[in-house]
């Protein structure tokens, strides 16, 4: 299986004051297409930062990030920013929606950034997600008309209405409630299952981490050990 | 391209999440548009409105000068009363033929501009021909109120004399004439006077008339021009009193404002400034020192009065004034006094009764319409010339009666003028070029003939011995024109010197481009003169726009600072709050350039409504003020708003302008918080907490 993500040995430091930060110590790890993986580790271990880094909004001090065979390091803002446009979704911990927008919007946004679809087709593909997330009641909803759950859910299909190859979710249920919670991490692992979508999340849930067919240790900027189960089906 | 349009949404959106930043800059750039639309459109409306004041009824559009002259040729402001040399046109009756022959000229009018001094009958001269009258007329009760007037002007005098003589005790001069003072407040010389007057009399009129100076002396400034041109020329100009003289008859005719300023009846010209300031400018005495000044000056006026009025009239009078002051003791004098002392409360009815009953017996001025006075200055080479002119009328520059700049001039005919200056007719400059001749001598300016012929400038280089035939026929020219004559051959007249000249246009539009095809003209045809737009000869007037102009730019540009500090401020403080946010929209794959393009569209987006607001604001006030006008009693605003109202235009292309100014403004203090914002980097968003 050719790996869609491939991280090699990668060190970040954050400068802290005269001092630096390792948050990631040595990572090599790679993801397979259709993968829906976990990395579960406690606060601090570098969950985010390892993100960042497959998520192409840092790059490593040093060590080879590659998406889809390309190295994030030989690439400038443009190339990055084009990167995360086509090939990569984001769901946040705080859901980060564009207030001022609404459903209908939030999820059209990145379709209108990649531009080169016809308004039918835009529509479509927004109405489609907005369907499969069970929001098209709440389209023309603002964010702070919703529930926790439900933002989670548009920022799913904000994610994902651009087709990309990989979504990464950074503890993407740490703010709701726990059944909420494991109602969004079912809501992704059927995406994941449906279209082969490679998802990365990070939690320290062992709820959610219970869902991933792959999990990934971390402590102290490494990784710890990984554990495989088969799919589940129902669990 | 779709993804304006989602920019354009969020602006809209954007600027409806941040209310108060966008309240806070959109109110400031409105005002500022609606200032500058105003400011600018009130300012043109000024200048243009001015423009037609001026050029109207004083210096034409455009005024031809001697290009060797060492002053500008100015009109008004201090410039205006120094002795300016502006040297002489070469030729005027070519400089005309020249300028007449480009397209848009519509006329030229000589001109020369100078000052003199109208002399005029003291309060004595003319007590003292009262008294003279009174004697002719033999009414003994007449003879004696004359007597107690000229005995207490006389007496009046000495003390002025007195005072004078202690602080500066010197000539033979002063003591002479107290002397005489002392001898006609003596009882003596009144017992005798009216045995005989004769002898008395006479020596009222030649040793003590004489000692009396005036307040009055102004100095009249005039413009020398041929008359019926100027009026013909000048749509302001109108004939308030009297008439034109016919062509090529010597003349001044005086404007309205300064013949009631320095002519009128003093106690009736000071009645009417009461009336004025309280009907046209709302001022009451009560609280007003200046008006309170004015009453108690009133007060001493009586005589001015009581003099001018026959016998039958004064007793008349005083029959009505004790009526009124059945309590007051004394004469008419003292009934008057009383009369003059004149409140907001009985001011209208005294004015009313003043009219009525005192100045259809009075000499209202004095030198009546179709009268003649003498009129003194200093020529161009510094001797005193006294010449006496007729009062042909009074004029005005219509809406423009009550600005005393508009009315400081009068107007006098072009023999006149040049006899007070000194300056020579046609004939007396060829004979003059043939003596120069003679003598070899190849500088005699024509202004300076006088001096030559009094033998002070150095004009004859080799002195040698003086030629007597010379002399003599030099001493001929001493006099510029044939002063004995009333008339005058208008045509000679104007080959002879004349100093600049009027040119109006059909279109004031087209100023530059005639300017420039006149001074093209006059270079061809090799004569030294170059023409001077109206807003170059008007000294302050025209400084006062560009004072205006700079005073008004300077407001706008700090409002401008103002706007581009608070702006960038609050637009710095919106980035902050919108981290998360911009982080984002990084994150998901936002470039730079749109978040740059973002936050340049919100401010553009908001620029555009407020200033729009803000130029409809001021176009509708505006438009209002177009409609009622702005009103004024006040001169010199009546003289910059061309009358008493001045109606602005809206000139679209100072609303578009202004808009555009303030959109450009709003965006440039843009630029720096949306770089700010597009180099927030995305790895916020990852941090964000909502
Ligand atoms: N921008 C940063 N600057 C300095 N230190 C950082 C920064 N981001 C993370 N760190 C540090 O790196 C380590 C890993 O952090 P992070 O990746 O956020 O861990 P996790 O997401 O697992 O809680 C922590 O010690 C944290 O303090
Ligand atoms: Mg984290």
């Amino acid at each position: 299986m050719s790996a869609i993500v491939s991280v090699e040995n990668v060190v970040k430091e954050y400068p802290l004051g005269k001092l630096k930060v390792r948050a990631l110590d040595g990572v090599t790890l790679s993801f397979g297409e259709g993968e829906f993986a976990a990395i579960a580790a406690p606060s601090g271990a570098g969950k985010t930062t390892l993100l960042n880094l497959i998520g192409c909004v840092d790059v490593p001090t040093s060590g080879v990030v590659r998406i889809d065979g390309q190295a994030t390091s030989e690439l400038d803002d443009a190339g990055l920013t084009r990167l995360r446009l086509h090939k990569l979704g984001f769901i946040f911990q705080s859901f980060n929606l564009i207030t001022v927008l609404d459903v209908y919007q939030n999820v059209e946004f990145p379709l209108l950034l990649q531009g080169g679809m016809t308004k039918k087709e835009r529509d479509r593909r927004v109405r489609e997600i907005v369907e499969q997330v069970g929001l098209d009641k709440q389209m023309r909803h603002r964010p702070n008309e919703l529930s926790g759950g439900q933002r989670q859910r548009v920022a799913i299909a904000r994610a994902l209405v651009t087709r990309p190859r990989i979504v990464l979710a950074d503890e993407p249920t740490a703010n709701l409630d726990s059944a909420t919670g494991q109602n969004i991490i079912g809501l992704m692992k059927e995406i994941n299952r449906k279209n082969r979508t490679t998802f990365i999340f990070s939690t320290h849930d062992p709820m959610v981490m219970s869902q991933a067919e792959r999990v990934i240790r971390m402590a102290d900027g490494r990784i710890v050990g990984e554990e495989r189960r088969a799919a589940e089906g129902a669990a | 391209m779709e993804s304006l349009r989602i920019l354009l949404l969020m602006a809209f959106r954007s600027l409806g999440g941040h209310k108060i930043k966008g309240l806070i800059v959109g109110s400031l750039l409105a005002f500022g548009t609606f200032l500058f639309v105003l400011g600018t459109t009130l300012l043109e409306s000024v200048e243009r409105a001015m423009e037609a004041s001026i050029t109207r009824s004083i210096t034409g559009h455009i005024q031809l000068v001697s290009a060797r002259a060492v002053d500008r040729l100015t009109f008004f402001g201090p410039e205006a009363s120094s002795d300016q040399d502006i040297g002489v046109l070469p030729d005027f009756s070519r400089v005309r033929e020249v300028a007449s022959k480009i397209p848009g000229v519509a006329a030229v009018i000589p001109m020369g501009r100078y000052y003199g001094q109208p002399i005029l009958n003291t309060e004595l001269d003319e007590a003292i021909e009262a008294l003279e009258e009174a004697f002719a007329e033999g009414d003994p009760a007449v003879i004696e109120d004359r007597i107690g007037k000229v005995r207490r002007m006389a007496a009046r005098l000495k003390e002025d004399y007195l005072r004078a003589a202690a602080l500066a005790a010197d000539d033979e001069e002063h003591e002479k004439a107290i002397a005489a003072l002392d001898r006609v407040t003596s009882e003596e010389f009144w017992t005798s006077l009216r045995h005989a007057p004769e002898e008395g009399l006479q020596f009222l009129a030649f040793e003590i008339a004489k000692l009396s100076d005036d307040e009055s002396m102004l100095y009249l400034p005039f413009i020398g021009t041929d008359l019926h041109r100027y009026a013909e020329s000048f749509v302001h100009f109108e004939m308030v009193e009297g008439e034109m003289p016919p062509p090529g008859t010597r003349g001044i005719l005086i404007s309205q404002a300064a013949y009631d300023q320095f002519f009128k009846n003093r106690p009736a010209r000071v009645l009417d400034l009461l009336h004025e300031a309280k009907t046209l400018d709302g001022r009451r005495i009560a609280d007003d020192a200046a008006l309170q000044d004015l009453v108690s000056r009133l007060k001493e006026m009586t005589a001015q009065v009581t003099m001018h009025l026959s016998p039958r009239a004064a007793t008349e009078l005083d029959a009505k004034l004790r009526e009124r002051f059945p309590k007051v003791e004394g004469d008419l004098d003292a009934r008057l006094a009383a009369f003059f002392e004149v409140d907001d409360e009985n001011f209208a009815e005294r004015y009313e009764f003043f009219q009525k009953e005192v100045v259809p017996h009075i000499p209202l001025y004095r030198v009546p319409v179709g009268g003649t006075f003498t009129l003194r200055s200093m020529t161009k080479s510094g001797y005193p010339k006294a010449v006496n002119v007729r009062l042909w009328g009074t004029f005005r520059f219509k809406s423009l009666e009550r600005s005393e700049l508009a009315s400081a001039y009068s107007l006098i005919d072009l023999a006149s003028f040049r006899d007070l200056l000194g300056l020579m007719t046609a004939e007396k400059r060829r004979e003059l070029d043939s003596i120069r001749e003679e003598v070899e001598v190849s500088e005699i300016d024509p202004n300076d003939v006088e001096a030559f012929l009094f033998g002070e400038a150095p004009v004859i280089e080799e002195g040698g011995e003086a030629d007597l035939d010379l002399d003599a026929r030099l001493a001929a020219l001493d006099r510029p024109t044939d002063e004995d004559s009333d008339t005058f051959d208008p045509a000679e007249i104007e080959k002879g010197t004349i100093l600049h000249a009027a040119v109006v246009l059909h279109d004031p539009g087209k100023l530059r481009e005639v300017m420039a095809r006149l001074q093209e003209a006059f270079d061809r045809e090799g004569l030294e003169v170059k023409p001077l737009a109206w807003s170059e000869v008007t000294g302050i007037i025209g400084q006062l726009v560009v004072v205006l102009r700079a005073v008004l730019y300077v407001l706008i540009g700090i409002i401008f600072v103002v706007a581009l500090v608070i702006i960038n401020n609050s637009m710095v403080m919106a980035t902050m709050d919108r981290i998360g946010e911009i982080g984002t929209m990084r994150a998901i794959g936002a470039r730079r350039g749109f978040v740059l393009a973002l936050f340049l569209l919100e401010t553009l987006v908001l620029g555009f409504f407020a200033s729009a607001l803000g130029a409809l604001a001021a176009s509708a006030l505006l438009a209002l003020l177009g409609q009622t006008g702005i009103h004024t009693h006040q001169p010199f605003l009546i003289f910059l708003f061309g009358g008493t109202a001045l109606y602005p235009a809206i000139d679209l292309a100072n609303v578009v302008w202004s808009f555009a100014v303030i959109v450009v403004i709003s965006v440039i203090s843009t630029f720096y918080p949306a770089r700010l914002a597009a180099r927030v980097p995305p790895v916020v968003a990852m941090q964000g907490k909502e």
